[in-house]
């Protein structure tokens, strides 16, 4: 298509958009709103076949397709451990809400238990599950969908599949990648070094990709890094190198594992670890930790810290993380906070200023650690809390629980684990690790324990 | 909620086989001599959860299992591994491919049933001496003792859970659970519950949580 073409179509649409932003801008969108958006829409799509432009305004400002809503509307957005988790419990506490999941990814697959499926311990079918039997399970509605915007005044979300109304809110998007904390800053950059070297925790084509870097990877130096701040499942960058080694050990490659952790030591289960990396794999992993990443050179292969390079032939870079930026989407995120969190209540998750909307999962503002048991057990009281809230009550505060697995070593799986609780320190005005248990010395029981919880968890989210 | 299914599957049975005129049910007794060392690591894998010790916790989230008798123990496992008691994340960990057969599951029970009871559990929020103690004494003794025993001791012949050293949370909030239809139990306590008021069940184990537990 010619320049002159494109900007004649350009002008011309620009206009229809501008009414349709007009719409938007003022707000309190929809109903009157949207009907005229929907005149344009319906405008534009007769006037001309340009596909782009009609099907935003389309998309944006009609209503998404649902079943009608019966009772007070649920919307969840992020189909993780997380919204899952909040669609069934919120659904039992309260079985007149409508409860509506919407997901942007087609099925589930899981990160927890996604370290022993790297080493062939289990195969893809136990990770994998499907968004509409957890739907049908737990009686509420699944809509797979992007959500691109918000207004909490009218209380809509925009999605790819038009706006949906709601009650309550509940935002829990999960992470992303800061590779600015590790000074790639220029987002070409950033893009190239997520799809050559990804660090396989927010999307599940992530860990594909590994496996198969790690079943073909024909020797030389791997490097694995571990992220600072609190990142997405503490334990599991260790957990990754052993599996890697393990994987590296019975394809009788040489290759050597070299492990950057931007912390001064083991961030947890320390003890466990050293003696796995010293007794299990000396011959594979290196050990580096205070290894302040500065930058990735991509065309070069090289990782930089302060003070060294560290050459590599291939790599998993798992940079510090951050939450979803829907929270900025939705105006809700603190820009100034290091993962740009919301402003929340830290008991009852609420957004402060909106009871209508909460913050839950990985992208929640409190310090508990990242992962899929403390999104669980979270949102079985979150959904307490918003189900009392309807009616007007309060329910006291109990803590997430976090449990974590750390596999060590394979055939026969073996694994550690921790179990711990949150109490806030009226003292210094923050959360901490309350009745925290290590179980540091590895064994099959570990690992059989491992693989029932990740099935236990499952089947809490997905199955009757 | 069980016996609805035996009779459906029963009734089914009936109508299926034109030559039987009445199925009747067997019941099969099997017995175990306990290996409590091999209960003791079979019970590694339940303790990443519940903790060497087996003393659940204050909020409620797991139960004081030490102590507990073992018939008890037994037919909660049996119950959530056939479904009968709803627990997803249980659920696995008591299939026979995880934990055993039936020899595994009495020797893990016979070991926790040794394991000392927490001295320091948690009790309820009113102490003796107040309103809501004595209503709830009186709850509990027109209720609960004539299964659950004078003292909380329950019945390990009859199935009754012992009280005696649960932490109050817990207990409170299995009870809501029944009551809101999320746990099925014996009809007897299924009445018991469906007849009083949250309150009032509060108190009746606000008053066990205070009997004291065997050393």
């Amino acid at each position: 298509m010619g320049n002159k073409d494109k900007n004649q179509l350009s002008r011309r649409h620009f206009l229809k958009a501008g009414m349709a932003a007009g719409a938007l801008s003022g707000i309190s969108l929809p109903l009157q709103a949207a009907v005229t958006a929907d005149t344009v829409a319906k405008d534009a799509a007769s006037a001309d076949s340009s596909p782009a432009l009609h099907f935003s305004i389309r998309k944006l400002l009609n209503e998404a397709t649902l079943q009608t809503a019966k009772g007070a509307r649920v919307v969840i957005v992020g189909g993780g451990w997380s919204g899952l988790t909040m669609a069934k419990y919120i659904k039992i506490y309260n079985p007149a809400f409508d409860v509506v999941l919407l997901e942007k990814r087609p099925e589930f697959i899981s990160f927890p238990a996604s370290n022993p499926w790297l080493a062939d311990q289990i195969n893809l079918d136990f990770l994998t599950h499907s968004y509409i039997d957890a739907a049908k399970a737990h009686n509420y509605q699944f809509l797979n969908t992007t959500v691109c915007g918000f207004d909490r005044v009218s209380k809509n979300i925009f999605t790819s599949n038009g706006y949906i109304n709601y009650d309550y809110m509940v935002l829990a998007p999960g992470i992303e990648y800061d590779y600015s904390r590790i000074g790639v800053v220029d987002p070409e950059a950033q893009l190239r070094l997520y799809n050559d070297y990804p660090g396989g925790f927010v999307n599940s084509s992530e860990i594909i990709t590994i496996k198969r870097k790690l079943s073909s990877f024909k020797g030389g130096t791997f490097v694995l890094s571990v992220p600072n701040g609190e990142y997405r499942c503490t334990a599991a960058p260790y957990e990754r190198a052993c599996m890697v080694a393990a994987i590296f050990r019975k394809r009788r490659i040489r290759a050597k594992i070299l492990l950057l952790d931007m912390n001064a030591e083991i961030r947890i289960e320390k003890q466990g670890f050293k003696k796995a990396f010293s007794s299990l794999y000396s011959d594979y992993i290196n050990y580096l930790p205070s290894a302040e990443i500065s930058g990735v050179d991509i065309d070069n292969k090289t990782i930089r810290t302060e003070f060294d390079e560290y050459p590599f032939d291939d790599a998993i870079i798992y940079p510090p993380v951050r939450a979803s930026s829907l929270l900025e989407d939705a105006g809700i995120a603190n820009l100034k906070s290091p993962q740009k969190v919301a402003n929340t209540d830290p008991y009852k998750y609420h957004v402060i200023g909106d009871e209508h909307v909460y913050v839950t999962g990985d992208s929640r503002s409190q310090p508990f650690s990242k992962g899929g048991h403390t999104a669980n057990s979270e949102a079985q009281y979150v959904a307490e809390v918003i189900a009392a809230h309807a009616l007007g009550k309060e329910v006291r505060w109990r803590s997430p629980q976090t449990m974590c697995f750390s596999a060590v070593d394979i055939n026969p799986l073996q694994a550690m684990s921790i179990i711990t609780f949150y109490k806030f320190n009226e003292k210094n005005k923050e959360f901490e690790f309350d009745r925290t248990h290590m179980m540091e010395d590895w064994s099959t029981e570990g690992g059989q324990a491992s693989l029932a919880w990740a099935e236990g968890m499952y089947r809490d989210m997905f199955y009757k | 909620m069980k016996a609805a299914i035996q009779n459906t599957l029963l009734g089914l049975l009936c109508l299926l086989a034109s030559n039987v005129q009445a199925v009747e049910k067997i019941t099969i007794q099997l017995e175990f001599t306990p290996d409590i060392e091999a209960g003791k690591t079979t019970f590694s894998v339940c303790a990443r959860c519940h903790l060497p010790e087996a003393w659940g916790n204050a909020d409620g989230t797991y139960p004081q299992l030490a102590g507990q008798h073992v018939n008890v123990l037994m037919k909660q496992l049996l119950d959530i591994r056939n479904g009968t008691r709803q627990s997803s994340l249980m659920f696995p960990f008591v299939q026979q491919r995880t934990i055993g057969g039936y020899q595994e599951l009495s020797n893990v029970v016979a070991y926790i049933s040794t394991l000392p009871m927490n001295p320091d559990y948690s009790k309820g929020p009113w102490k003796e001496g107040t309103a809501e103690y004595k209503q709830g004494k009186k709850i509990y003794q027109k209720h609960c003792s004539s299964c659950h025993g004078d003292k909380g001791e329950g019945n390990n012949e009859l199935l009754y859970p012992k009280l005696q050293g649960q932490n109050f949370q817990y207990m409170s909030q299995q009870l809501g659970r029944v009551k809101s239809g999320l746990r099925a139990v014996n009809p007897v306590m299924q009445a018991v519950i469906v007849d009083l008021e949250i309150e009032q069940l509060d108190q009746a184990v606000n008053y066990a949580s205070y009997f004291e537990a065997p050393k």
